[in-house]
């Protein structure tokens, strides 16, 4: 499991929270830098946007879904690998996702703060965003509880409470190794953070069962958020969308962009981290397999999605699928087609896997077709839905451009302050992996 | 007045807290950096009551997330396409979620119950016990008691002794 040698328990507390602890210039460039691009690429074409009126972007009559909504999926689907792979492999008891499984889910938090914000950008008028909550309000005005909308509200607002209990309760025991190391205020934040915990028996034990209930719940839930997210679509009666295999189709999707997205911070936290010693070969070589098979599912349902829709013959689904694969955006189906099912079928080689290098490149190429996806589910079949009188053309305008760029930075710059404040390797689940000293050894 | 024995090595840490056990003393805390089973079944702690509060959680979700779905439906009636105001299926998932959300947090208030924490003061504690070595505290002895602890913990190889007062 470990690359360079086991090492003692004191090497990875060290080791650990020295990355939390010791911070170079390189670290605040870097922080300074996806602010700025943050600020300047997302925050100020949405306040633009905001005194303009949500005309400047893209959207119009024949497509009133655009770009952020696809950026919403997008990002919700990302969301998905971190606490879902997590918790299915905690049940599951795989010793190798001790490793990795915190940036993961703190993965799954930040994609879900930054798919929240989309909304936020989509809906306009973003000061009467609490309207979609059922909160008592002066006009007596209730939401629709009948909406895959309202569905939507409920179901990411319980993943995100749900993600933040799992990583916050995984993490306390490394708070309390965060404070035991520090001193002066952080100590007492800690002191907070950490509720006190010494890791008794009884408080493992707790902690212990309190967490595969965490992860019971968490799985049925993540399945549901993308099912729910796709009934967005799936609900309607607009060719291209009215799909029954949707859900499923969401769902393996999502794991999967996540997966690879996964990859891609792994890298980085091996890169820049100085992680190599406690993320692997054998990490690598697993989640490769796993993304091998989600790619060969998700390639299935592309194949069953077109073969329904031709078999079914209706001439609104067929116009909608033609305009798909051969129309205005054709060449970009064709990307995603190449990106997402033939690329990463080099994975099947060992010497693919098992290369850090490739596998980057890899797993950026799937987010890359993920994300033309669900740029091409919303923007191919809104404007081609049924008459030629609803026939319109959707292209995103430089703000929506704009935000999709920034939306990068801001998750990139929430993993940035998380990486200071919460251990981004769980220290007492990597010293479960490691073999217990023994006084005969 | 607590007394606690510091270990380097599990077996020698868990072979002291049977011994302080089947001696009799039953105020006894295992201290480790990581979670250990057999130091749980020393204590005997078996299935825990956290389960408890993440059924109440996922069956009051369950009723409140139905009837917060009725509830709207009722007070803001907005009737579309002849569908039924209390429309079941879409209730369903609301009700799924809710089940979800409440569970969750019951989980959280059962951890904090069952586990003590957030802890209101002081408890004997090393910092060496979330890195690299094992502690075990034997909590409210006095005068006899305190040397056969003592003498138990040191015969089962503990590095260091330390004897506390607790902060009551």
């Amino acid at each position: 499991m470990f690359d360079h040698g086991q090492p003692s328990y004191a090497e990875v507390n060290k080791d650990v929270l020295s990355t939390m602890l010791e911070t170079g210039p390189r670290y605040w460039m870097l922080l300074g830098t996806t602010i700025s691009i943050a600020g300047i690429c997302f925050f100020m074409p949405w306040f633009y946007q905001l005194i303009v009126g949500v005309g400047a972007a893209g959207m119009n009559r024949n497509a009133v879904w655009g770009t952020y909504l696809s950026n919403f999926i997008f990002w919700i689907g990302l969301s998905h690998s971190g606490t879902l792979l997590s918790a299915v492999l905690h049940i599951t008891n795989s010793h190798w996702r001790k490793s990795i499984y915190r940036s993961a889910e703190a993965m799954t938090l930040f994609s879900l703060m930054t798919a929240a914000l989309f909304v936020m950008v989509h809906v306009g008028r973003v000061w009467f965003v609490h309207w979609s909550f059922p909160i008592p309000n002066q006009m007596g005005l209730w939401p629709n509880f009948r909406s895959p909308l309202m569905f939507d509200v409920m179901a990411i607002t319980t993943y995100l409470t749900a993600s933040s209990i799992f990583i916050y309760m995984g993490s306390v025991p490394d708070f309390a190794a965060v404070r035991d190391a520090s001193t002066g205020i952080r100590r007492r934040l800690y002191t907070i953070f950490s509720f006190g915990w010494r890791g008794t028996a009884r408080e493992w034990h707790t902690l212990g069962w309190a967490y595969t209930f965490f992860a019971v719940f968490v799985i049925p839930l993540a399945v549901s958020v993308h099912s729910i997210v796709s009934w967005d679509f799936a609900l309607s009666i607009v060719p291209g969308l009215h799909h029954t295999i949707f859900a499923p189709y969401f769902v393996c999707g999502a794991i999967y962009s996540g997966t690879a997205g996964i990859v891609t911070v792994m890298f980085c936290l091996r890169k820049f981290l100085g992680f190599e010693k406690y993320i692997g070969q054998v990490h690598l070589d697993n989640l490769g397999k796993l993304l091998i098979a989600l790619s060969l599912i998700w390639s299935y349902i592309n194949i069953l999605e077109l073969f329904s829709t031709w078999y079914g013959g209706t001439s609104f689904e067929l116009e909608a699928l033609k305009f798909r694969l051969t129309g205005f955006y054709g060449p970009l189906y064709w990307e995603m087609i190449t990106f997402c099912a033939f690329v990463p079928l080099l994975m099947l080689w060992k010497k693919f896997r098992l290369s850090w290098n490739k596998m980057l490149v890899i797993s950026i190429l799937i987010n890359i077709g993920m994300l033309t996806e669900r740029f091409i589910i919303v923007a191919t079949s809104q404007p081609r839905k049924f008459l030629p009188d609803a026939f319109g053309f959707y292209f995103p305008s430089w703000i929506e451009i704009s935000i999709t760029i920034g939306s990068f930075f801001i998750f990139a710059t929430l993993f940035l302050i998380f990486i200071k404040w919460v251990p981004a390797v769980s220290i007492y689940e990597v010293k479960e992996t490691l073999k217990p000293l023994r006084r005969d050894a | 007045m607590a007394i606690m024995g510091t270990f380097a090595f599990e077996e020698d840490f868990i072979a002291a807290a049977k011994d302080l056990k089947s001696s009799g003393f039953d105020n006894i805390s295992l201290l480790s950096p990581l979670p250990l089973e057999e130091a749980q079944e020393v204590l005997g702690l078996g299935k825990s009551p956290v389960r408890r509060f993440s059924l109440a959680g996922a069956i009051i979700g369950a009723a409140s997330g139905f009837a917060m779905a009725v509830a709207t439906a009722l007070v803001f009636i907005l009737p579309t396409g002849g569908r039924a105001i209390i429309a079941v299926p879409p209730y369903l998932i609301i009700t799924y979620e809710m089940t979800i959300l409440f569970g969750v947090l019951f989980t959280l208030i059962g951890f904090h119950v069952v586990s003590g924490l957030p802890a209101w003061r002081d408890k004997p504690y090393l910092e060496s016990a979330n890195i690299d070595r094992f502690v075990v505290v034997v909590e409210g002895v006095e005068g006899e008691q305190t040397a056969r602890a003592e003498a138990i913990i040191r015969g089962a190889g503990a590095e260091e002794i330390k004897h506390v007062e607790e902060d009551r």
